[in-house]
């Protein structure tokens, strides 16, 4: 993002500038529930001094839904027959408080669905339609390895705009589109240089979360990770070892902010079809089988290999990134706890 | 924007049974489909889904096109079900065509074993259609039995074709069988055509594809002139759902037809 000015909104003036975005826009916002944030479309009853305490939390990781969702849904129709599917435009959709972990994963998104020959013009359609506001990502987890794959906890490029938590209020770096955000009620905000205060306090509070995430995360992987899966890629008995304990219940697949594998799928309705795109996940014993029955990963151990070697060595040498930006949902959600990082760190 | 994932309705005009479970339909596109031999579309048949078939017929006409195709699952068993009028969905053309360019002044050797005659009927069809652009084309093929042989009606015309050598077998012969009886790699005891030059263009049964593959390498064929057609499980047929992946490839955007000098490197290819 090129950033065209440094804002600071006030925190007693939040809500007033939230409820004129809701006036536009479809706002939501990370929420703590049950110690996980969860994503939350924003109310105007939310807001207000009668409205009940309602705390974004900025501050806090990703939460347990990735980003993709907005854009790539779980399930989507993209097709009717012999109708044509009528494409319904929807107000824009402000994401406020993505975290960096789920914004570079758009880029694997961008190149699969957008960038391509061929275009899905319903995640390009919703990807035009969503703002999204990145948040600084002050205090990593013992889940995070962002670090590992060389990001950082707060975003560089890919968002509209910037913001970071600070002791009264919020510091915001806004691009081209995010004047968009700023123009509901310009009023509120005060721009700010980069010597402010605010600004170097946000500073110092990055570079702690870098140090805190190499502190988490101390050893790097294999400097050419990608040829390290590569050399891998037939070596059964290492993908055994670390796949023993688990279950093939996708939820790695199905929480990762950058898999992008989908199936189209008809469901017959009276004298017409619905065509269904849906997640997809290539644990699934069926995904690669032909309809001879055939099938070049039939064994799981393939299943598993496979995903290592699409996140970091197919996607690496397609598109020039990994497939993985280190959210740490795939450990977090699987029930064998097979950590991506240690497997990673045995190559 | 356009959207890839949609359907254009086409219309069955003839059907016409090639064996007991390999029929060629004839199809009518709302629109024509700009296909080229090599590539394919994804049909669908309402109510039951989308599968992806080569054209069988020439890419020199277009307002309808054939698709011959073998009873194997779900949408076969529910495409042959229906009869001429009846309307299925088709979107395409999606892959990458023969190299045609690289063909010309060369011997193309053709291999085909069963149903997989029929993708290799579009490109046989595109060669003779302008025969003059090629030095010679041999087209060796094998089925089961005589009666699992497509194209029967076909197959003695092509036999009188000009520059054309056509050779047949089958795995089991009963007593009108004239020709060879055996697997399709016995008509390749002899290639008379100069290996380091020609082109060889499979398809047909994963089995048969490696060996008739690893035939055409010990006679000293190029890796690159060697034309495999690789099956791999498609759904989107775009290059974007992955699923077709097959080790660098994603077979419905850089094949199906993909090179031996492309895919040799593959873990167990053929599967």
């Amino acid at each position: 993002m090129h950033s065209l000015n440094t804002l600071v909104l006030a925190e007693a003036q939040r809500d007033q500038w939230l409820l004129k975005l809701l006036e536009k826009h479809l706002v939501y916002i990370p929420v703590l529930y049950e110690d996980r944030v969860h994503w939350r479309r924003l109310d105007p009853a939310d807001l207000g001094p009668e409205a009940s305490t309602l705390t974004p939390a900025l501050r806090r990781i990703r939460a347990s839904e990735p980003v993709k969702s907005f854009m790539f849904n779980p399930r989507q129709q993209v097709g009717a027959f012999p109708d044509k599917l009528e494409h319904a435009e929807t107000k824009t959709r402000v994401l406020l408080g993505v975290k960096n972990c789920d914004l570079v994963p758009l880029r694997v998104h961008d190149k699969i669905l957008a960038d391509g020959e061929f275009k899905d013009p319903f995640y390009a359609a919703q990807r035009k339609n969503t703002i999204l506001v990145a948040a600084d990502c002050p205090v990593p987890e013992e889940s995070c390895f962002c670090n590992l794959l060389g990001l950082t906890p707060y975003a560089r490029e890919g968002a509209d705009a910037v913001l970071s938590v600070g002791d009264d209020g919020y510091l915001f770096e806004v691009g081209e589109r995010g004047q968009e955000l700023v123009s509901v009620a310009p009023e509120l905000f005060q721009e700010v240089s980069e010597s402010d205060a605010r600004v170097t306090k946000r500073n110092t509070e990055r570079e702690s979360a870098v140090a805190a995430l190499n502190r988490i995360n101390p050893q790097p992987w294999s400097p050419d990770l990608s040829a390290a899966v590569a050399a891998k890629r037939k070596d059964d008995s290492f993908w055994q070892k670390h796949s023993e304990k688990c279950v093939e219940c996708f939820g790695c697949l199905m929480g990762c902010p950058t898999c992008y594998c989908f199936l189209l799928y008809d469901q017959a309705k009276e004298k017409s079809l619905d065509r269904t795109r849906v997640w997809d996940a290539c644990y699934l014993a069926a995904y690669a089988r032909v309809g001879g029955g055939a099938n070049p990963r039939a064994e799981f151990v393939k299943r598993f290999a496979n995903r290592f070697i699409c996140k970091f060595s197919d996607f690496k040498s397609d598109h020039g990134m990994y497939a993985c930006s280190g959210c740490g949902r795939c450990f977090k959600a699987c029930m064998g706890k097979i950590d991506i990082r240690k497997v990673l760190a045995e190559l | 924007m356009s959207n890839p994932y949609e359907a254009i309705p086409a219309t069955i005009l003839k059907t016409f049974d090639e064996t007991p479970n390999i029929r060629t339909f004839v199809l009518k596109p709302e629109q024509e489909i700009p296909f080229f031999a090599g590539q394919f579309v994804e049909l669908t048949v309402p109510g039951f889904g989308e599968a992806p078939f080569t054209p069988s017929s020439s890419h020199f006409k277009r307002d309808t096109f054939e698709m011959t195709i073998m009873k194997v699952g779900r949408a076969t068993g529910a495409l042959f079900d229906l009869k001429p009028g009846d309307v299925v969905g088709a979107r395409g053309p999606f892959g990458t065509p023969y190299p045609l360019d690289k063909f010309q002044g060369k011997d193309i050797y053709i291999v085909g074993g069963g149903v997989g005659l029929a993708p290799l009927r579009a490109l046989f069809l595109a060669l003779t259609h302008e025969i003059d652009k090629y030095q010679r084309i041999f087209l060796r093929y094998g089925a089961r039995t005589p009666n699992d042989l497509v194209y029967k009606h076909l197959l003695p015309e092509w036999e009188k074709l000009p520059n054309v050598d056509v050779d047949l077998s089958v795995d089991v012969s009963d007593e009108k069988w004239m020709k060879k009886v055996g697997v399709v790699t016995c008509l390749m005891d002899d290639i008379p055509c100069d290996e380091k030059t020609s082109i060889a263009v499979v398809c047909g049964p994963p089995i048969m594809m490696k060996f008739v593959n690893q035939r055409l390498l010990d006679a000293g064929f190029q890796d690159e002139n060697i034309y495999l057609s690789m099956e791999t499980n498609m759904s989107c047929g775009v290059g974007q759902c992955r699923h077709c992946r097959l080790g660098p490839y994603l077979t419905c955007k850089d094949g199906p037809v993909l090179t031996w000098a492309q895919i040799k490197d593959i873990e167990n290819p053929f599967v």
